[in-house]
């Protein structure tokens, strides 16, 4: 038994041992019992992935008769170690921080039971290696998030209203992928991974396409890419933080996972267009994203749209490689790929990281209003470091992670000119104008959220009353700041698991994309150089001489403090401060025939003057433009039909006995 | 003329033509607009004299300084005529802003090269590498015309969308016989002086060009 | 990573953080003359630097350890990328360390932590011109990715050195389309990037039309030194990548002393020339409105969209 397969049994056994302790345990110790089996069961699985990433094993197995239809086919390749890697670096830390969290809030045993069967199926789901075991593990892992979404749904509406989207648009998702699987096992007469890679030769390019398309839109739902994302801004939110941690961190990626698996494996690659929809998919949903979670005032919200926006940068990774590998560029395809997978590491990390902080700051002040927080930096310390380094991670700024995935994806990008395909010399530029927008807007969205809850004075008295955040959840946050400052300065290290985790993906490229000396790294086939660790050097020497040369001179003079500038006003509240709202107001403004906010101002004049206001009241809501224009009219042609056919079950006898006579006489006339 | 120097100056020139015609999207005053507008009759006019000079051609020579005289100071002059009559504001205005009119612009740029791709891939020279640019040119005078609300803006839309056939003619066939280009100046002249009057007069009777606000008269 | 190279680069470093207040000096000092008025000699930025170094320190009482590391951020990353840009010689040993990218993002980083640094003032003025500075930022952003992009095309990288010797051995390739329009969408960019007129004004008084200075506002004694200097190197940084990238001319592409001293000479003649076109724009040009920055912007974008296209067609 090599050490992938112990580390398989050590993850099924240590998620067991979670849900039988959920189950059987009284609260407080429930708790503390499930989160540390939980992280037991996450760190198997990461040495599961490790042993197949750098040490080159491979793990499949057969679990017969597990379902009517069939067994369950287990294949564990270097493409799928990658996804679950992902997850166990989110679900290690989110696991010991819920041990924290849940004991101030979602303890019942439904909600305690369904999260180690979560992190379980959200690392099983890569390792399926048939139709069945994948839709098994897909529903498995639907259920356990759903039960978790609507953890709390006694204390609120929303997150009621968020648990009908997820289910119905999971269902849907489920749907798609479950027709995707049919028709390509149809096609290829094999139900196993292999017996339809194998087979790929047959499916003809109409049927692949089909497939293709109906892979994108079921793993799109997860993946929450527009226009199938409007799940994502009202589930990730109302779930507890560890799951949105959990969810947003590592589940979206799944759907990533699936569209690879589907289309450049088990269908080996398919026409230019594949590509080009897949990078268009990922550019609208980068630019929707980001644009949303500007505006946004609620925190969780705010991280949610950024997962849109993020995925989106993922799909137009997976999209250009692609596009390359359809027009013989195999080596720049390569490197398009490995900038996103590198992405979907360095993404779950972060905003596993900055869903952790916005936890702490919920627990802290019993809100997610950016416009009610302000000074926790003072309160709570710890979190706002390890949110400052998830922050900068997400706005892509040196030294942190989320820059080295961002230049990696750009240099495929500009490398991919000159071409002869007319759609990659077309697309290239739009795609590198839109990620670069998407990076300040990113940058901008960081520094409101961060400054908004995190900086100056408190702007309402939960924000003064707010303390740091209990051991376990102090722990959970800085481990994952460790893993994001560790992807940051040794991305070096995955140059070789990344080659072996692109070599499954054969529709889209083959080679090492990146070569390293353990310092330095360059690109295969283009002349492009980075050193991650020795510019977080430079910028740290630079630093500190700055300081070495201005701290004689601070400590000769002395610290003041004195109240701010106020153009010659002495008082200073916290209602002078810029709220997130005000902050994001300029560029709302810029981009305001796109997010179409809805603005209500009504001012109230004193009764005895016009000339006197006695109050005015701003309200300032932007909907989801997606929802708004394409969901809630096919709702409502929806709920009409339903109306309609309300009619044929009117609760009269004589009707429903007259449906039974004319079935009958169908059936008789047609069985003649 | 040495190769190298004659390709540089046509992609100067031809680049000029086409900086002016997103600049004139640009803009915001009716008065420089106009004058951008006679920049890129000169530039026009450029073209055609670096392609001359270059192959010899005295015929284009004078085209050129046609071109330049009624595209660069004759039909400028007329639209600022047209526009000194009225006291309209002097104000560009527009049914999309400034820069989703540029983006725009952008965008019909790459459709241009797009749709052009066959016919550049016959020939190799730097005249017909250019060529797209001509059609990026007339296809922004159409989107002037479109999306501007002033009627002398409209006219300077046609107006480009003229420059640009030209500058499509000048690099596909490589110099235009004197004749046809007389020809093709005296109809635009033709049209541009009727456009004149027939703008002049509808401000007299409504007080205004502002084609939303024409549109209120039908019954 | 050998001595020699590290060398260069210190010696980068230090050369552009001694000239960008002397160039500062040169602007101010255009502009006064052009305004009629006499202006203070060069040294002055200099001088008062040296003056806020020893003055008090005082702040503000909201404020938290944001506030104090943010100038050193700031400052260190200005350092880092003064000694990234080829300004010297391009056998500088962080060639390999960052691109031109890098470059970008690393100001982007300067950026966000002067931004912070404002909005943990807790005042209004503060906010205003962190809210501002982002938008004006983000909305940048794609015209230097794509102008980049457009230079990366010719050169075939995006590594500073290589494009520097990529238009040293074409010079005829200096006065394309591609070069041409990038330069100008790069100007336009740096306009926006660094603070001055059109887009805000640098030696502005009032609060509500402040960008740059309203979010220092709070910064004294040896804090406003180092907020001084790095805008000061971020500008010089700015017009010697201009200067470089298009008009590489004297650049030494060894370590040899000699070559040093005259790749010295020649990027300070770019760098006043460059310095005196700006002031003279800050002279004849009104600051435009905070709204309509976007449009100035977009009109770069598009000339930075039109130099990649024309470096794939036209090439």
């Amino acid at each position: 038994m090599n050490t992938t397969e112990a580390a398989f049994i050590a993850m099924a056994v240590a998620a067991s041992a979670a849900v039988a302790a959920a189950i059987v345990l009284p609260a407080r110790s429930r708790v503390v019992w499930v989160g540390v089996f939980t992280a037991l069961s996450a760190t198997a699985g990461g040495v599961a992935s490790l042993a197949v990433l750098v040490g080159g094993d491979s793990f499949v197995t057969v679990i017969p008769d597990v379902f009517p239809l069939g067994g369950v086919r287990l294949e564990f390749d270097a493409l799928s170690a990658l996804f679950t890697f992902g997850t166990a670096l989110v679900a290690v830390p989110a696991a010991v921080y819920g041990i924290g969290y849940s004991g101030q809030g979602p303890s019942s045993r439904p909600a305690q039971a369904a999260w180690p069967v979560l992190v379980w199926s959200v690392m099983m789901v890569p390792a399926a290696g048939n139709a069945i075991g994948l839709i098994a593990l897909w529903e498995l892992m639907a259920l356990s998030s759903t039960v978790l979404v609507l953890a709390e749904h006694h204390h609120n509406a929303e997150a009621r209203r968020a648990g009908q989207w997820y289910v119905a648009m999971t269902h849907l998702s489920l749907l798609a992928i479950a027709l995707a699987l049919f028709i390509l096992v149809h096609q290829t007469g094999g139900e196993s991974f292999a017996a339809m890679r194998a087979g790929a030769a047959n499916v003809g390019p109409v049927a692949a396409s089909t497939v293709f398309l109906l892979a994108l839109v079921g793993f799109g739902v997860k993946a929450g890419v527009v226009p199938l994302h409007v799940w994502l801004p009202r589930a990730h939110p109302e779930a507890p933080s560890h799951v949105s941690a959990l969810m947003s961190g590592a589940m979206v990626k799944l759907g990533v996972y699936g569209l690879l698996r589907v289309g450049w494996d088990l269908l080996d690659g398919g026409p230019l267009w594949w590509g080009a929809v897949v990078l268009t998919v990922g550019l609208i949903s980068a630019m929707f994203g980001i644009l949303h979670a500007l505006v946004a005032s609620d925190l969780k919200r705010l991280l949610a749209y950024s997962t849109t926006e993020n995925v989106g940068l993922i799909f137009v990774g997976v999209g250009a490689a692609g596009m390359f590998a359809a027009s013989d560029n195999r080596p720049l395809a390569a490197v398009a790929l490995a900038a996103a997978l590198l992405h979907v590491l360095n993404h779950g990390a972060f905003k596993g990281l900055l869903f952790l902080g916005a936890g702490s700051v919920l627990t802290a002040t019993g809100t997610r209003n950016l416009d009610h927080m302000g000074g926790l930096g003072r309160r709570m310390p710890v979190t706002a470091a390890t949110f400052a380094i998830g922050g900068m991670a997400l706005a892509a700024l040196p030294p942190l992670n989320g820059f080295v995935s961002e230049w990696l994806l750009l240099q495929s990008l500009v490398h991919s000119l000159p071409s002869e395909a007319a759609s990659v010399a077309v697309a290239m530029p739009v795609a590198v104008a839109v990620v670069a927008l998407t990076g300040g807007l990113a940058a901008a969205a960081f520094v409101k959220a961060f400054g908004s809850a995190f900086l100056a004075m408190p702007r309402s008295a939960e924000a003064e009353a707010a303390h740091e955040s209990p051991f376990t959840m102090r722990t959970g946050m800085i481990a994952l700041a460790g893993v994001c400052i560790a992807l940051a300065l040794l991305p070096t290290l995955l140059a070789n698991p990344l080659e072996r985790a692109i070599a499954p993906a054969t529709g889209i490229a083959d080679g090492a994309p990146i070569s390293t000396n353990g310092v330095y790294v360059h690109l295969a086939g283009i002349q492009a150089g980075l050193s991650p660790l020795m510019l977080t050097l430079g910028l740290l020497i630079g630093v500190v001489a700055v300081f070495a040369v201005v701290r004689r001179s601070r400590a000769r003079s002395t610290v003041r403090d004195i109240p701010p500038w106020g153009c010659g006003r002495t008082l200073q509240t916290s209602r002078m401060e810029y709220t997130a709202t005000s902050f994001a107001e300029p560029l709302q403004r810029v981009f305001d025939d796109v997010l179409h906010p809805e603005i209500d101002v009504v001012v109230d004049h004193h009764t005895e003057s016009r000339h006197y206001v006695e109050s005015i009241r701003y309200h300032s809501e932007t909907r989801d433009g997606i929802e708004n224009r394409l969901y809630e009219p096919l709702l409502a042609v929806a709920r009409r039909w339903g109306d309609r056919a309300r009619s044929v079950q009117n609760g009269s006898i004589h009707r429903y006995l007259t449906y039974s006579l004319v079935v009958t006489v169908v059936v008789l006339l047609v069985s003649q | 003329m040495k190769h190298t120097t004659f390709v540089q100056l046509l992609d100067l020139a031809v680049g000029a033509v086409l900086v002016t015609s997103f600049a004139a999207l640009w803009l915001r005053r009716l008065a420089t607009v106009t004058r951008v507008i006679a920049i890129q009759g000169f530039a026009l006019a450029g073209v055609a004299a670096v392609i001359g000079v270059y192959e010899h051609e005295t015929e284009l020579i004078a085209v050129s300084v046609m071109v330049a005289v009624l595209r660069g100071l004759v039909l400028p002059g007329l639209i600022n005529r047209t526009m000194r009559d009225g006291d309209e504001r002097r104000e560009v205005e527009s049914l999309i802003n400034i820069p989703a009119s540029l983006l725009a612009a952008a965008v019909l740029t790459l459709v241009a090269y797009t749709a052009t791709r066959s016919v550049v891939a016959l020939d190799d020279s730097a005249q017909v590498r250019a060529m797209p640019l001509g059609v990026a040119v007339g296809l922004i005078g159409i989107l002037l015309v479109v999306s501007r609300r002033k009627a002398v803006l409209q006219i300077i839309g046609v107006l480009m969308l003229d420059n640009g056939i030209a500058l499509v003619m000048f690099l596909g066939t490589s110099g235009v016989p004197l004749a046809i280009e007389l020809g093709v100046a005296s109809d635009v002249l033709l049209a541009m002086f009727i456009l004149q009057v027939l703008t002049s007069r509808i401000r007299t009777k409504f007080g205004g060009t502002d084609l939303d606000q024409l549109r209120e008269l039908r019954d | 990573m050998n001595p020699t190279g590290i060398a260069v680069a210190l010696l980068q470093a230090v050369f552009v953080i001694a000239c960008a207040p002397l160039l500062v000096g040169w602007t101010r000092l255009v502009r006064a003359r052009l305004e009629g008025r006499v202006g203070a000699p060069i040294r002055q930025p200099w001088r008062d630097l040296r003056k806020w170094f020893v003055k008090e320190r005082m702040v503000s009482e909201h404020t938290g350890w944001v506030f104090a590391l943010a100038p050193l951020v700031l400052t260190g990353s200005a350092v880092l990328v003064a000694a990234l840009v080829p300004s010297l010689s391009t056998s500088s040993a962080l060639d390999q360390v960052g691109d031109l990218f890098a470059v970008v993002y690393l100001l982007l980083l300067g950026t966000v932590a002067l931004s912070l640094a404002g909005l943990d003032a807790g005042t209004a003025f503060g906010g205003m011109g962190a809210s501002r500075e982002m938008t004006i930022t983000a909305i940048a952003e794609p015209t230097v990715l794509v102008a980049i992009f457009a230079l990366s095309v010719s050169a075939g990288s995006s590594n500073l050195g290589v494009i520097v010797a990529d238009t040293l051995s074409r010079p005829s390739a200096a006065a394309s389309p591609t070069n041409l329009l990038a330069l100008a969408a790069l100007a336009v960019v740096t306009v926006a990037e660094t603070g001055r007129i059109p887009v805000d004004n640098p030696s502005t008084h009032l609060e509500l039309t402040m960008i740059h200075e309203a979010m220092t506002l709070e910064f004294s004694g040896p804090d406003l030194a180092m907020i001084e200097l790095a805008a000061h190197v971020r500008l010089v940084v700015f017009l010697t990548l201009l200067a470089n990238l298009f008009v590489p001319w004297g650049i030494a592409t060894t370590a040899q002393p000699l070559h040093l001293l005259v790749a010295a000479g020649a990027v300070l003649v770019k760098l006043t020339v460059l310095a005196t076109i700006v002031a003279t724009v800050e002279v004849f040009l009104a600051k435009v409105r905070l709204f309509r920055v976007p449009e100035l912007l977009a009109a770069s974008f598009v000339l930075a969209f039109l130099a990649v296209t024309a470096s794939f067609f036209l090439a």
